[in-house]
């Protein structure tokens, strides 16, 4: 009533946005104090000290304690070690006569370290050098962290599909069936997978066991949740026409509803394996087997050329895994 | 054969889709159900089909008398043609067409997707039967134009041997050449299998040329039924004019 008993002002008198006000200011300014503490408690004010503290070392000012430490570990990780060098005395079969394919003997010095003493002991012996024997092994531990990711994808599959399908709204037997694997997944989801593989270490031991459990737990919340989601969107048309035959609910499943759910499901499992197998590398530092175990022993005596070759192979892995999974997706699709 | 007892339903808005409508439909007949949007076509489809029940008045097939109980039995000796036909969009042209079947399919054998070659053969045969060729046979569905879809909504609906077939619309989307080999199709079908058809349609020309019984429908209660030739000019006109006319309200549009 009242708007429509006033004047309409000249368009003059308009009133026009305004970008900045005062309420803005004030909520920013409290924006940037409270990101201020959390940048603190994150360290990110030391970060950028010392990153400029870097940069300066760069250019001859002052001295970085992160330039040191990048330095130490690039000092000793080049060249890198694809070579394995045993001494001839540790081989138990050694037969001078008969030596593995391109390698060869080379006499050195061993030192060798007493710690009850605290002494160091050289003495000359013979190796065995193995030219790619060191780039060799890697790989095949390379071969097996693939492995356990395969496996942990399989087994998060047989885990995922049945729990997807009952946590869907349509096609769960009982609404407390649905809540109950819906909760379910979400625990699943909710434990990472190095916790769960230092656990599993303890259960079952060093080894890959623990590793391929672990990535199975963890990922099959992720693809059960993806599952179900999936098979509640999917369209409702051709399950109607099916169930109207009086079929029964899982031969409409079977029929309306996973060809049309398939595409996305193999990309997401596609995705899950590949997460797996980057995951699978790490794993090994808790001790859950693969290329990780290698490569936290090479650290720990800093064998940073080790090291060094270790991640050489991660990286190129990976590369070569995204290129595949690229190709594949292209195809399937 | 199927027999509606004066039969309503009125909708929990209170609008009465169906009103006291008998009808004794014959073994084989191939009756069109003619009228505008909201005379109450879908409702009386979906009563059939036990989508819908009766508010009152009963529905029979043969010796079976429609309940919740005996639902899916009833189900089973009905095809359906659905106006946006559902065919599984992913899946082949002739699993499409076996699908139909899928009651009477053992679960193992249904989840492997392996059908006897005697089913097999027989979704064939009706392939062939409403006018697709071999080539098709292993295509996906959503790879065929409109008219090819329709016709294998047509063999899916009639591969489990049903003894009433419902077609809601079924040519709606297509144009007239396509319509006219689409409803010979399906009368076709029908014929060879002795099968009662009951198809909605929106046209007064071609239920004129394929039914052997025009049913038409105004708010809920029948208005004319009978053989074609049995239609007056008068009545014509009005099936036009109706036919022609927009649905009066939302509500009516619902119903």
């Amino acid at each position: 009533m009242n708007s429509q008993s006033e004047q309409p002002r000249h368009w003059r008198e308009w009133e026009l946005h305004r970008a900045v006000t005062s309420k803005n200011l004030v909520i920013l300014f409290f924006v940037f104090i409270v990101l201020s503490f959390s940048a603190h408690n994150t360290e990110l004010d030391k970060a950028a000290v010392e990153t400029s503290k870097a940069v300066l070392s760069v250019v001859g000012v002052g001295e970085s304690q992160v330039l040191d430490g990048a330095a130490r570990f690039v000092g000793k990780a080049f060249p890198i070690q694809i070579s394995e060098r045993t001494p001839v005395n540790r081989l138990n079969e050694f037969d001078r006569n008969n030596l593995p394919l391109f390698s060869y003997i080379e006499s050195g010095e061993e030192k060798d370290y007493d710690a009850l003493t605290d002494t160091w002991t050289v003495e000359s012996t013979e190796f065995l050098v193995q030219p790619i024997g060191y780039l060799k092994k890697v790989i095949i531990k390379m071969w097996e962290t693939i492995e356990m990711g395969f496996w942990g994808t399989i087994i998060c599959i047989m885990i995922s599909l049945p729990l997807g399908i009952l946590a869907s709204k349509n096609y769960t037997p009982h609404r407390f069936v649905y809540s109950f694997t819906r909760v379910w997944l979400s625990f699943h989801r909710s434990l990472p997978e190095l916790i769960v593989a230092l656990i599993l270490v303890l259960m079952y031991g060093f080894g890959p066991i623990a590793g391929v459990l672990a990535l199975a737990i963890h990922t099959s919340g992720v693809l059960g949740k993806f599952f179900a989601d999936e098979i509640e969107n999917a369209p409702p048309g051709p399950q109607l026409a099916l169930s109207s035959t009086g079929a029964s609910s899982f031969k409409v499943l079977r029929y309306a509803v996973f060809p049309h759910v398939y595409p996305a499901w193999i990309a997401y499992v596609q995705y899950i394996f590949e997460r797996n197998i980057r995951t699978a590398t790490v794993l090994g530092i808790v001790g859950a087997g693969g290329i990780g175990m290698e490569l936290k022993g090479r650290w720990d005596v800093f064998d940073y050329d080790h090291v060094a070759t270790i991640l050489l192979i991660i990286f190129l892995t990976v590369i070569l895994l995204e290129v595949i999974s690229q190709k594949l997706r292209k195809h399937a699709l | 054969m199927l027999n509606f007892e004066s039969v309503s339903r009125v909708y929990d808005d209170g609008t009465k889709a169906v009103n006291n409508v008998s009808l004794h439909i014959k073994a084989g007949e191939f009756c069109v159900l003619l009228g505008p949007s909201g005379a109450g076509k879908s409702t009386l489809m979906n009563m059939v089909n036990g989508v819908v029940e009766p508010s009152s008045g009963s529905i029979n097939i043969g010796d079976l008398v429609l309940t919740k109980q005996n639902k899916s039995k009833i189900q089973r000796r009905i095809g359906m043609i659905h106006q946006q036909l559902h065919l599984v969009p992913r899946l082949s042209v002739l699993h499409n067409v076996l699908a139909g079947l899928l009651p009477n399919v053992g679960l193992l054998r249904s989840l492997l997707k392996s059908f006897s070659s005697e089913d097999q053969r027989r979704a064939c045969q009706l392939l062939d039967e409403v006018g697709m060729e071999e080539k098709h046979l292993l295509r996906r569905a959503s790879d065929l134009s409109g008219g090819q879809q329709q016709r294998v909504a047509i063999a899916r609906a009639f591969i489990p041997n049903p003894e009433v077939v419902l077609a809601d619309e079924p040519v709606a989307s297509l144009d007239p050449a396509m319509s006219r080999s689409v409803l010979q199709s399906l009368k076709t079908a029908a014929q060879h299998r002795g099968a009662t058809v009951i198809c909605t349609l929106h046209q007064l020309d071609y239920a004129l040329e394929f039914a052997d019984r025009i049913i038409a429908l105004r708010k809920g209660e029948i208005f004319f039924d009978g053989h074609p030739s049995k239609l007056d000019k008068i009545t014509q006109d009005e099936l036009y004019a109706l036919a022609q006319s927009q649905p009066v309200s939302l509500e009516q549009e619902a119903a």
